[in-house]
């Protein structure tokens, strides 16, 4: 099949650089503005850039409307989980976190408001945050990475109040049980736990490759994504996709997805999920394949809904991954454009 | 009173005629003066008052006398007719009065008449005299003021100043004490003064003139012999000609050189021109020659009349000898098009000498027709080289100076004029006239001065200096960097092509002691091949793997894990690095499109490549990829978790120091290698 060849166009060598900066990007993380108009995505090179959403779903939307609207250097190394509360943008990779101002942030030159470094107890190597969580009740953030820690940290305050210590290996992923208020945890190690917030203390241990329906040996067994709806937690990683009933511990559902799953949440009556392969894949909660969407990067590592009640016209789900797009889905059933870096 | 009048009457009758008859009358006319009654001299003697009372008193009288006669008459009577009688006698005598008193009258109107006359003829007389007199006073002055307003010469004269005067003139001419007093005598002695210096100034200009004559005949002379002295310079020179070549002062070439750069296209003087100033002024290893045949460049120029006469001549044989034979209508278009493409008799050889002994030979050209100038390029080295397989295209003429800079391929004519010339002769493109003419690269037409430009073509492209001279240095740099680069990688491929990556001692610290991978093939691959490879398609869709490009096929291995990288070589190496796509083939199929490390080792080789370049000029580049993606896949095999469902001992047990095996969302192998500490952590 004749595949249309581009037309090589004259590259000098700061062209040619830039183009496979943006061949070897990854997008790491997404965050949806408060206001529900902008998303912001952070990639590897510790870059975050801010896409204006309102503006690329419009109806006058040209090919700059796909492009950030501003890009900054906001970290040294890669940006692997960002979260917003109603003012703030707190974005987090090599071992701090740093808050930036959503109404400040489309201006140039940006600076973060604050930055916090978490007690950790090694010096040899800076451990990365993988993954943030707010808890809104406390008005705190739980950071979690590569000491193996649970850190909680007072937003008004910037204090770290709690280290909750338990994982064997680097942790992946965390999601918040409203209700009780418990974290759940799921890391390399293969086991999500799961804290309870106001004892500090580690509540329930879920070692997910010790169950053979899901356990997929020549994955590993680390955990890379969790959602929990407050009975029910779904996880996938290394082993299978498989929803969990929490209160018993026992697997009800495997979703049939050969590859690793990096990222999943619940959405209406629906699990979505990506992961390695093209494809946002969309699950019953009975175990069936409702859709498969693919989408334009070769894997995906985040997922994202905009779900702000103030801005209805720019509720999408948005997919990225391994490269330096972002995948626009208006309605789940097929991908709409892609915003690029 | 009546024998009276006539007496008078008849005397005064006489006299009036005989007076003028005789003279003797004259004297007669005194003698009878007492005799005769003169009524002029009566005149005189009776005063006019009396007379006019006598004539009122006459008339008055006639005319009591009349109406006495008239009453008379009126009464009649006897004694009337006595009395009217008496009264006529008295009337006549009245009458005589009247009549003497008329001629008294006339005789006084005459004698007036005369007096008036002789006065006014004085008068007149006097009259005249004045006027005559006015005349002449007149003219006098008129007379006067002439002279008055005469010039002398003398006054035109320049004089010098008095003070001066005095100063400089002799006393015997200044005579002062003269002068001074006497204004006319002052002036004299002044003019005295002024000829004497003229006769004395125009004697010395005599002499002047005749001393020019004589140093104009000496400067002739002069002339002459200098003139004579040219051929025996000329002698002296060939004479010198050995001397100048033993010591290395090739005066008589440069001269020869310049007389010969009098013929060049101007593009190619241009060049020639700036290529020696380049030369002499910065950089000590580029030479500059001409090339070629000066008469047939001559020979260009003939006047039209004489090529038209000769092109009439020998079309006329042509038709007489080969009346039957015409030239097919293909063999008329490959001599229109050979005409179109040919070349200027003269070219320009520039040598640049680098600093390994090895050289870069190029050869100018210009298209006279076409107003382009073109170059072919040959590399020689001081040792004779073996070419290894892969290496085949590096140093080739063809492809040696591709794209120096970005996108200048040389394949295109860079005169967008010429599209029209090709369409006539049916000239499809340059490229396949390229081998043997040359290629037209855009830095050289712009070292040729020629600039043509995109937006508003011009009628005619003429040679620029400034153009030339702007782009000189960092062409001629860029070329040696390009030959050096090249021949750099001619060294390496050699050792290449044998599975030795050949690292450099001051770039072994990027690369831990022990390398267990080895590179096992090195070939080159054709650029269509590339593009059908499944895990490329990356870089072909950003654009990125043009037909200029040099592809490359290098496979590493270890154990059972065989790692196929390919290389995609940009004629810019090394600035522009070489780009790598990676598939690994260890217990099943890896590329970036289904693993992340992969992708992640791909990072380190292309986008991380400022660390590799080692020193400048960074020719180790490529070897460092090479010998990093070694070091890459070590860790890689090495670091892979075990499956505890199979059975067995790794294949690759960890022998790299790592902190941490996996980290991040992705799951990063460590790849990046700290120095000196030697171990490997994430970036």
């Amino acid at each position: 099949m004749e595949r249309a060849v581009p037309q090589a166009v004259p590259l000098g060598q700061v062209e040619v650089f830039q183009a496979l900066q943006r061949l070897h990007m990854t997008i790491f993380s997404q965050s949806v503005s408060p206001c529900g108009k902008f998303l912001a995505a952070g990639n590897n090179y510790g870059q975050i850039a801010i896409f204006s959403l309102s503006a690329a779903l419009s109806s006058e939307a040209k090919e700059e409307s796909k492009k950030p609207v501003v890009t900054f250097q906001a970290h040294d190394g890669p940006v692997y989980s960002m979260v917003s509360t109603d003012r703030q943008l707190l974005s987090a990779g090599d071992g701090e976190v740093k808050s930036w101002l959503w109404v400040e942030i489309l201006k140039k030159g940006c600076k973060e408001l604050w930055r916090r470094q978490p007690p950790y107890r090694t010096s040899l190597e800076v451990p990365e945050i993988n993954a943030l969580l707010l808890v809104p009740k406390e008005n705190s953030l739980i950071l979690a990475g590569g000491d193996c820690q649970l850190h909680t940290m007072d937003l008004e305050t910037g204090a770290f109040t709690r280290a909750l210590r338990g994982h064997t290996d680097y942790i992946h992923c965390l999601a918040l049980r409203e209700r009780s208020p418990e974290v759940l945890s799921g890391g390399e190690d293969g086991a999500v736990r799961l804290w309870d917030l106001r004892t500090a203390k580690e509540v329930q241990t879920i070692e997910v490759y010790k169950h053979e329906e899901c356990s997929r040996p020549h994955n590993g067994r680390w955990i890379g994504c969790l959602a929990t709806d407050s009975d029910w937690m779904v996880c996938g990683g290394g082993p299978a996709l498989t929803l969990w009933h929490l209160r018993s511990s026992t697997p009800t559902t495997i979703f049939p997805m050969r590859a690793p799953q990096k990222h999943v949440t619940f959405y209406q009556d629906l699990i979505l999920s990506a992961g390695q392969g093209r494809c946002v894949n969309q699950w019953q909660l009975s175990g069936e394949l409702k859709a498969q969407v693919p989408g334009s990067s070769p894997g995906l590592l985040s997922l994202s809904l905009n779900q702000q009640p103030a801005a209805p016209e720019c509720k999408v789900l948005t997919a990225a991954g391994n490269s330096c797009r972002v995948d626009v889905f208006t309605n789940l059933g097929y991908r709409a454009f892609s915003l690029s870096f | 009173m009546s024998s009276e009048s006539s007496k008078k009457r008849k005397p005064k009758v006489i006299r009036s005629d005989g007076a003028p008859a005789e003279g003797k009358r004259n004297r007669s006319d005194t003698e009878q003066e007492g005799k005769y009654y003169s009524e002029e001299a009566e005149v005189d003697l009776r005063d006019p008052g009396r007379d006019y009372e006598l004539y009122k008193y006459t008339c008055q009288e006639l005319q009591r006398l009349m109406a006495e006669i008239q009453d008379l008459k009126s009464r009649g009577g006897k004694d009337v007719a006595v009395e009217i009688e008496d009264r006529k006698i008295q009337s006549c005598v009245h009458f005589m009065t009247l009549k003497k008193l008329n001629r008294l009258a006339h005789i006084r109107l005459k004698k007036g008449r005369d007096q008036t006359h002789e006065a006014k003829q004085k008068v007149d007389a006097y009259h005249l005299q004045l006027q005559n007199l006015l005349y002449e006073v007149m003219h006098l002055q008129k007379e006067i003021t002439k002279c008055l307003e005469f010039k002398s010469k003398h006054e035109e004269i320049d004089l010098v100043s008095l003070e001066e005067f005095y100063k400089e003139a002799p006393p015997e001419i200044s005579k002062a004490e003269i002068t001074m007093g006497d204004p006319h005598q002052q002036t004299l002695a002044r003019l005295d003064w002024e000829l004497e210096q003229r006769k004395r100034l125009a004697e010395k200009y005599r002499e002047c003139l005749s001393n020019k004559e004589k140093i104009l005949k000496e400067i002739e002379v002069k002339k002459e012999y200098l003139s004579s002295l040219q051929p025996r310079l000329n002698s002296i020179m060939q004479a010198s000609l050995p001397v100048q070549e033993y010591l290395f002062m090739p005066f008589d070439q440069a001269h020869k050189q310049y007389e010969t750069a009098r013929h060049l296209p101007p593009p190619l003087y241009v060049l020639f021109v700036q290529a020696t100033a380049y030369g002499q002024a910065c950089d000590k290893t580029l030479s500059v020659a001409i090339e070629g045949s000066v008469d047939e460049a001559k020979a260009l120029f003939k006047p039209p009349e004489d090529s038209q006469d000769d092109e009439s001549d020998s079309d006329a044989e042509e038709e007489q000898t080969t009346k039957r034979r015409r030239p097919t209508l293909g063999v008329q278009l490959d001599d229109k098009r050979k005409e179109m493409l040919k070349r200027h008799p003269l070219s320009v050889m520039l040598d640049l000498k680098c600093k390994d002994d090895s050289v870069l030979h190029l050869t100018f050209y210009y298209l006279m027709n076409l107003n382009i100038m073109t170059v072919k390029a040959k590399v020689t080295t001081a040792t004779e080289l073996i070419t290894p397989i892969s290496a085949g295209d590096l140093l080739s003429p063809d492809s040696v100076l591709s794209c120096l800079y970005p996108g200048d391929h040389g394949k295109k004519t860079p005169n967008p004029a010429n599209q029209y010339q090709f369409d006539k002769v049916g000239i499809l493109t340059l490229r396949d006239y390229v081998l043997d003419l040359g290629h037209p690269y855009l830095w050289v037409q712009k070292l040729g001065g020629l600039h043509f430009p995109k937006e508003q073509p011009q009628h005619t492209v003429i040679a620029d200096h400034s153009l030339s001279a702007s782009h000189m240095e960092t062409t001629m740099k860029l070329l040696k960097t390009r030959v050096q680069s090249r021949l750099a990688l001619h060294k390496q491929f050699a050792s290449l092509e044998h599975g030795i990556v050949p690292v450099t001692s001051d770039c072994q610290y990027l690369f831990p002691a022990k390398v267990v991978s080895r590179l096992v093939k090195w070939v080159t691959i054709p650029h269509e091949d590339y593009m059908e490879l499944h895990f490329t398609k990356d870089i072909v869709e950003a654009g990125l793997a043009g037909d200029t490009n040099l592809y490359y096929m290098a496979l590493v291995e270890r154990g059972t894990a065989k790692l196929q990288a390919a290389v995609v070589l940009n004629p810019g190496y090394s600035s522009i690095p070489p780009i790598f796509q990676l598939c690994l083939n260890w217990k099943g199929e890896k590329t970036n499109s289904n693993d992340d490390n992969i992708r992640a080792m791909e990072s380190e080789v292309n986008v991380c490549y400022k660390e590799l370049c080692g020193p400048q000029p960074s020719h180790q580049l490529l070897t460092n990829q090479l010998q990093r993606l070694c070091v890459l896949l070590d860790v890689y095999l090495e670091t892979e978790s075990h499956d505890d469902s199979v059975e067995g001992p790794k294949e690759f047990p960890q022998e790299k120091m790592c902190l941490r095996l996996f980290r991040g969302p992705s799951r990063m192998k460590p790849f990046k290698y700290n120095h000196p500490q030697g171990f490997f952590s994430h970036r």
